[in-house]
C-alpha cells in the first residue's frame, strides 16, 4: 500500500461518502416531495445533506495535507451527526399504517421506515474510517459489511417497492435477484477466510450489480417520463423512485473498494502442479 | 478457489430470492389481483396518505363490501367518457364521482333508478328541464306524468340562489344530471365510502329528504307501528343482509327500503320506489299512477309477507277514502282560487300574496301529509297534521278571498 494519500483505500471511502451524503440531498428532497414537506422535521436530512459535504471537502483536504487531527475531528462530528440522523429519521418513519396493522399489505405500502439509515450506515462507515487503519484486513471486512448491510436493504425495498406494482412487469424481479446474489456473495469474506479468484467473482458480482443499477435507472426514467402527472417534476416525485437503482452502482463501487484491499492482501498465486 | 464458497454463496442468495417469492405469494389475492399496475398500487397506496389526511375515508372504505370484494380506491374514483381527470400523486383520478362510476359495475340498478321519480323528475321539479334533452323528457314525461313539463320552481328566484343551492338543490341533486350523460349521484343514499346497504336502509337515510311539513314521510314513519318497532328491535334485524336474499327473518320490521325497494323473499328489488307507488300523493289532486294496478299489486304482495290479506285490504281501502275525501277539500278550495283567478285577483307572480301561501300550504302541506300518513299508518298526521290544517287553512282561505274581493270592489 503507498502513503500517497490518493491511493490510500480511505481517501476513496471518504470521497465516497462525501459523495453520498450530498448525493442523499435531491433523493430526500424528491422523497420528501411526496407529501410536500408536511412537517418541518423532514427539512433537516435535506439540510444535513447540504451542510455535511461542505464539512467533508476541508476533511478531505485536510487527510491530503496530512492534518489528520482535523480530519479525524470532522469525521466524527459530521459522522455522528449522520448517525444520529439516521436513527431520528427512523424513529419518525414509523408512524406508518404497517406498525398500526402488522400486516403485509401494509408492509408493502409503509412509508420506507430503513431508508434513513442510509445516515446512519454512512456516519458509521465515516467513524469506521477513522478508528481502524487502512493497512488492516478488518478495515476491508468493516468496508464490505457495510456493502452487505446496503444490498440486504436493497433486497428488501426492491421486494417492497415493486410490490407495489405487484411486480407487474417481470423485469421488476431482477434487482431483487441480483441483490439477493449480492447479499450471498459478500456474506462470504465476512464468514469465512477466501483466495483471491473467490473475491474477482465477487468483482463480477459487482460488475452484475452496476450493470442492474444502469438498467433500472433507464426503466424508472422510462416509466416516470411516460406515467401520469402533469409535469416531469410530479411524474419524478410520484413516479418510479429515479436514484433509488442508482445504489446498486454505489454499493457496487463500497463493496469493490473493500474487495480490491481485501484482494490486495491474498497476492496471486503462481500456477504449481504438485 | 474453492468451489464450497461459490456454492454457499448462491445457496444464500437463492434462498433469499425463494423467501421473496414465497412472502410475495402470501401477499392478499385481491391486492394483487388486479388488471393493471395503478390498480395494485391504488389498493394500499391511497390509504398510506389518506389515512393520516381523513382517516374516516380509509376507515369506512375498510368497513364496506367494496372493500371486502377487492374494489380498490381507483376502481370508483377512474375517470370516465366524459369526466374530468385530475392528477393526484401519481395517478389521474375523478374526484367527483357520479352515479355512471357505480354503473359501471351496478348497470342494472342505475337502470332502474334512473326510471325513477328520484332521477330527473326530481331534478327538474327544482331547476325546471332545461338541462335534459327533448327525448329524455318525453320518454320520462310518460313514466311520471306532469314531472317533466314544467318551469323552474318559482320559490328557487323569490329565495335566491344562495338559498337554492344549500336548500333545495341539496335534496333534489340526487337527480342531477351529470357531464358524464348520467344522472344522479347513488353516494346520497348509500354514502361515500363505507357504500353501505345498511346505511340505505335505514329510515334516516330517507329521513334526510323526506321530512317536513311539504314531505313529512320520517315523522309518520317515526309515530307508527313500523317506526316504533323499529326503534325496539332495531339491533335484532339484520340491516346487512343481500338484497338478493332478504327475508322477513333478516327484516321482520320494515324500514322505509323494507317496503318500497327491497327484494323482500325473493321480490324482486328495485331502486325505482314508483314500483310499488299506486298514487301520485305527492300532487295537488291526487290521481292514480299509469301503473297503478300494477304497482298495487307489487306493494301489497311485500305488505303480504308480514300481514294478513284482511288488513292489508283495510289499509288500502281506508287510504284510498283518505286520499279521495283530500281531494275534495283541495278541488274545493281550488275553486276559490280559480274562480279569484278569473276575476283578475290572483298576480300572475307566484307567491306574492297571502292568498297564495295559503293555498299552496294547504295542499303542499297538509293535503300531502294527511295522503302519506292514511298509508303509512299515522294517524297523528291524517288528523292533527293534516286534516285539522286543512280545514283551518280552507277557512282562511275563504275569509282572505272575501278580503280580497272587499279590498277590490267586488
Amino acid at each position: 500500500m503507498e502513503n500517497n494519500w490518493r491511493r490510500r483505500p480511505r481517501t476513496w471511502v471518504e470521497a465516497f461518502v462525501l459523495l453520498n451524503l450530498g448525493g442523499l440531498a435531491p433523493d430526500i428532497f424528491l422523497a420528501h416531495s411526496v407529501n410536500a414537506f408536511h412537517s418541518r422535521a423532514e427539512y433537516a436530512p435535506l439540510i444535513f445533506s447540504l451542510v455535511a459535504p461542505a464539512l467533508l471537502l476541508p476533511a478531505l483536504w485536510a487527510l491530503a495535507t496530512g492534518w489528520l487531527t482535523l480530519w479525524r475531528w470532522l469525521g466524527f462530528i459530521v459522522g455522528g451527526t449522520a448517525v444520529l440522523m439516521g436513527i431520528t429519521g427512523l424513529v419518525l418513519h414509523l408512524q406508518s399504517q404497517f406498525f398500526q396493522q402488522w400486516t403485509l399489505a401494509s408492509l408493502v405500502y409503509a412509508a420506507p421506515f430503513a431508508a434513513p439509515l442510509a445516515y446512519t450506515g454512512l456516519g458509521s462507515l465515516l467513524i469506521m474510517n477513522r478508528m481502524i487503519a487502512d493497512k488492516e484486513t478488518e478495515w476491508a471486512h468493516w468496508v464490505i459489511l457495510f456493502a452487505l448491510g446496503g444490498f440486504v436493504g436493497n433486497f428488501i425495498f426492491t421486494l417492497t417497492d415493486h410490490a407495489q406494482n405487484g411486480f407487474f412487469h417481470r423485469p421488476e424481479w431482477i434487482p431483487v435477484i441480483s441483490s439477493a446474489v449480492a447479499v450471498g456473495f459478500l456474506i462470504m469474506p465476512l464468514m469465512v477466510k477466501v483466495d483471491r479468484p473467490f473475491l474477482q467473482v465477487c468483482g463480477i458480482v459487482m460488475l452484475v450489480q452496476v450493470a442492474v443499477g444502469v438498467l433500472g435507472f433507464m426503466f424508472h426514467a422510462l416509466a416516470d417520463l411516460h406515467d401520469n402527472g402533469e409535469n416531469l417534476f410530479l411524474r419524478v416525485v410520484h413516479g418510479a423512485p429515479i436514484f433509488a437503482p442508482t445504489l446498486f452502482c454505489d454499493l457496487a463501487v463500497l463493496a469493490g473498494i473493500g474487495i480490491w484491499v481485501l484482494g490486495s492482501k491474498h497476492p496471486p498465486k503462481r500456477s504449481s502442479h504438485q | 478457489m474453492k468451489f464450497r464458497n461459490v456454492f454457499i454463496a448462491l445457496v444464500i442468495g437463492t434462498a433469499l430470492v425463494v423467501a421473496a417469492f414465497l412472502i410475495n405469494a402470501q401477499r392478499p389475492r385481491i391486492v394483487v389481483e388486479q388488471p393493471n399496475a395503478d390498480l395494485v398500487k391504488a389498493s394500499g397506496k391511497c390509504a398510506e396518505c389518506h389515512r393520516n389526511n381523513q382517516y374516516s375515508i380509509v376507515h369506512e372504505y375498510e368497513l364496506s363490501k367494496h372493500a371486502q370484494k377487492g374494489v380498490t380506491c381507483l376502481d370508483c374514483h377512474q375517470v370516465l367518457a366524459g369526466q374530468t381527470g385530475t392528477n393526484h400523486n401519481g395517478f389521474v383520478i375523478n374526484n367527483g364521482i357520479t352515479s355512471a362510476n357505480c354503473r359501471a359495475c351496478h348497470l342494472a340498478v342505475y337502470e332502474q333508478f334512473a326510471r325513477s321519480r328520484h332521477a330527473a323528475p326530481s331534478w327538474v321539479a327544482v331547476v325546471g328541464n332545461k338541462d335534459f334533452s327533448p327525448e329524455m323528457i318525453e320518454q320520462m314525461e310518460k313514466l311520471h306524468p306532469g314531472s317533466m313539463k314544467r318551469p323552474p320552481h318559482p320559490l328557487t328566484s323569490l329565495e335566491g340562489s344562495a338559498a337554492a343551492k344549500s336548500g333545495c338543490i341539496t335534496c333534489h341533486a340526487i337527480g342531477k344530471p351529470n357531464s358524464d350523460g348520467s344522472i344522479g349521484n347513488c353516494t346520497l343514499c348509500h354514502t361515500r365510502h363505507t357504500s353501505s346497504v345498511e346505511v340505505a336502509r335505514l329510515p334516516s337515510t330517507c329521513g334526510q329528504c323526506h321530512l317536513g311539513p311539504d314531505h313529512s314521510q320520517i315523522e309518520i314513519y317515526t309515530q307508527s307501528k313500523h317506526g316504533i318497532m323499529f326503534a325496539a328491535q332495531q339491533n335484532l334485524l339484520n340491516l346487512k343482509a343481500p338484497s338478493a336474499s332478504l327475508t322477513t327473518k333478516d327484516m321482520f320490521i320494515p324500514t322505509c327500503a323494507t317496503c318500497h325497494m327491497s327484494g323482500l323473499n325473493g321480490r324482486g328489488v328495485t331502486h325505482d320506489p314508483s314500483e310499488r307507488l299506486s298514487y301520485n300523493l305527492f300532487a295537488e289532486v291526487t290521481q292514480e299512477r299509469p301503473n297503478a294496478d300494477r304497482a298495487r299489486a307489487k306493494m301489497k304482495d311485500i305488505c303480504l309477507q308480514c300481514h294478513t290479506p284482511p288488513l292489508v285490504e283495510r289499509i288500502y281501502k281506508e287510504g284510498a277514502a283518505v286520499v279521495d275525501a283530500t281531494n275534495e277539500k283541495v278541488l274545493a278550495a281550488k275553486s276559490i282560487m280559480d274562480l279569484l283567478k278569473a276575476e283578475g285577483l290572483i298576480s300572475t307572480n307566484a307567491f306574492s300574496q297571502t292568498i297564495q301561501f295559503t293555498y299552496f300550504d294547504l295542499w303542499h302541506y297538509y293535503g300531502r301529509t294527511a295522503k302519506h300518513a292514511a298509508f303509512m299508518g299515522g294517524a297523528d298526521y291524517v288528523q292533527w297534521h293534516g286534516n285539522y290544517p286543512i280545514l283551518q287553512h280552507t277557512v282562511e282561505l275563504k275569509e282572505q278571498a272575501a278580503q280580497l274581493r272587499k279590498e277590490n270592489g267586488k
